[in-house]
């Protein structure tokens, strides 16, 4: 009780001490107890009750927080017999008798097609506020309201906003073949981006998040194409004969890592964002793709079958210094450093795929999935989540789940294969 | 990156709850002093400090508009050219595969003419990453050894498509044989 006690504490305070981003919660540290998160019926503060709206924003709010890592949403929540949101209009008192730790109260107001929330957490063991917050918008912005304070929950207990307002682009085969679509994070709200007909493949954000690079068969060539989501304008950015693949924008914003075989077989090229070509990193008669930076823009990881099979290499930014990362399992592919440059997630070929993740001096090797064949992972902004794609349901489909590979979830819901999910920085 | 979102949100976002005033009134405490002494004289209602709430909702009006685009023909098979096949991860040609192209080389020099596209695939247990470029290595090789057997090498061109048009969409081995292939197709 007394380490609870502490955690609560340190809870009201530390968000005033501490530096922005450093974290108090060790989300995947193990023997942490989780605390005890109750989610109230989000009842109307104004007009009258729409069960559709307190539903969704409750589901909303249990989904993310279920997700987060540090809470074990309670199942059920007690029966309050004053709904008031603010302080002293309601009691502490049933949620403490059903051993909730923190508890999110809510309502809402729907005035025509405007749509107002006001959120609130509460310590409950200490009664004290700890975040409040009043969003409007239209009612098509409901979800984004509620994604916005779970990752205002996130800032107040652990230091760092949550990723849960990102979205996430991936491709589908719904249409019957691959094109790119962009959707909230939990799957929702999805839109389709490219409407080509033909093959498009491995999306990923500029730093900014307003723009997608891609690769495209759309004129007969797997070309890179840059384009900016909410105009819609694309631009061819690397055509060069043969292919333009696996493309990776750097943490500056400005380059872009990718795998072409123009010099006769794949090698990594590092071109700036109109495809103007400023440096060639490898140059062997192996195959060299998925090239992924470290955060700091100083590393390259990527994949070779240079020793035979697939497995990962590092090589600093500007080719020099290759190393082999992984080790162990004959065939090693698709890297992705986290945002805090502390992991590498890549799968294993182990009958179907497997994600594993790494540190980057190749120790801590992990295993982070089991169940079917799982591939493409990707790291939200914060690297507390892995965004990847499976096919244990019978479809391929996107899901999500922590870093250390715990809280798997699907997200995507369409019908037809989902894949290539990746996580846009915050907007 | 904010800031654009920002000027078009200004209306919708509202979001200070406390006028700073009031915060300390609605606070429930009880426990309260326990957090005194760990922080120079924090006050308790920082944490929740009157703040104005930026919501980006801006961007989920600002909808992803589609470019026009046509949908791509693609070109159909050359049935006069019988494809080749490979091992898993492999871009050998087996003799087999060198016999079929001898093949194709002699139907390329006296009954057809015109410009070639060798493509190449691969089954779906690879990375879908990598095998774009296996597959390419897979046309590549096609092409040397045609260009070895007498075909200019200016009517051939290739192109990958990894794992993406698999030929049997069947998840076993006769499935996989079958799709780890080169194909021609008759280019302009």
């Amino acid at each position: 009780m007394k380490k609870i006690f502490l955690i609560l504490m340190l809870l009201a305070i530390i968000p005033v001490l501490l530096p922005a981003g450093e974290s108090y919660l060790e989300v995947t540290a193990p023997g942490n107890r989780q605390l005890q998160l109750a989610v109230a019926l989000p009842v109307p503060l104004s007009g009258g009750t729409n069960t559709g709206i307190a539903k969704d924003i409750s589901d909303i709010f249990r989904f993310d927080m279920t997700l987060a890592g540090p809470f074990t949403v309670m199942a059920t929540t007690p029966t309050d017999p004053k709904s008031g949101i603010r302080p002293g209009d309601f009691s502490f008192d049933s949620w403490k008798r059903a051993g909730a730790d923190l508890l999110i109260k809510s309502g809402y107001t729907l005035s025509g097609s405007t749509l107002t929330i006001e959120c609130r957490l509460y310590d409950v063991t200490r009664g004290q506020e700890l975040a409040a917050k009043r969003y409007s918008g239209s009612i098509t912005d409901m979800r984004r309201i509620a994604h916005t304070f779970s990752d205002e929950i996130m800032q107040v207990t652990t230091g760092e906003r949550g990723p849960f307002t990102g979205k996430i682009a991936f491709v589908s085969k719904r249409t019957g073949n691959k094109e790119v679509y962009l959707m909230d994070y939990d799957g929702y709200n999805v839109q389709r981006l490219t409407r080509n007909g033909s093959i498009n493949l491995n999306p990923d954000f500029s730093p900014s998040g307003k723009e997608l690079i891609y690769t495209s068969y759309k004129k007969r060539n797997p070309d890179l194409y840059r384009r900016d989501i909410f105009s819609g304008i694309e631009a061819r950015i690397s055509a060069h004969r043969g292919i333009n693949v696996t493309a990776a924008y750097a943490p500056d914003g400005n380059r872009i890592a990718l795998a072409m075989s123009k010099d006769g077989n794949s090698e990594i090229y590092i071109i700036n964002k109109d495809g103007r070509q400023l440096a060639r990193l490898t140059n062997n008669s192996a195959i060299d793709v998925s090239p992924a930076w470290s955060p700091d823009g100083r590393q390259i990881a990527f994949v070779s079958d240079r020793l035979g099979k697939p497995q990962v290499f590092v090589m600093n930014a500007d080719g020099s210094g290759v190393r082999r990362l992984t080790t162990s399992g004959a065939y090693n592919v698709s890297p992705r450093w986290s945002p805090k440059g502390d992991r590498i997630v890549y799968c294993r070929q182990m009958g179907g795929f497997q994600i594993f993740a790494i540190n980057p001096d190749g120790s801590g090797d992990t295993q982070l999935t089991s169940q079917g064949s799982n591939e493409h992972p990707r790291w939200s902004p914060d690297g507390r989540y892995i965004t990847f794609s499976s096919q244990r349901s019978g479809r391929e489909a996107i899901y999500v789940m922590r870093a250390d590979g715990s809280g798997q979830v699907m997200v995507s819901r369409g019908k037809g294969a989902d894949s290539h999910p990746v996580w846009s920085p915050r907007w | 990156m904010r800031k654009g979102m920002l000027r078009c949100v200004m209306v919708l976002c509202c979001g200070v709850i406390f006028a700073s005033g009031c915060a300390k009134e609605e606070l429930v405490k009880k426990e309260e002093p326990v957090a005194a002494p760990v922080a120079p004289a924090p006050k308790p209602a920082q944490p929740v400090a009157p703040r104005e709430e930026v919501l980006p909702t801006q961007t989920v009006k600002e909808a992803p508009v589609p470019v026009k685009e046509e949908a791509v023909q693609e070109p159909a098979p050359i049935s006069a050219l019988e494809k080749i096949y490979f091992d898993f991860d492999s871009f050998t040609l087996s003799q087999a595969s060198r016999d079929t192209l001898a093949k194709d080389a002699e139907i390329l020099l006296k009954k057809l003419s015109g410009k070639i596209q060798i493509e190449g695939h691969c089954d779906e247990r690879g990375s879908d990453e990598y095998n774009l470029a296996l597959g390419e290595k897979r046309a590549k090789s096609a092409m040397n050894y045609l260009v070895t057997l007498g075909v200019p090498a200016e009517r051939l061109s290739v192109i990958s498509y990894g794992k993406e048009k698999p030929a049997d969409p069947g998840h076993d081995e006769a499935a996989w044989a079958k799709n780890r292939r080169d194909e021609f197709v008759i280019v302009k």
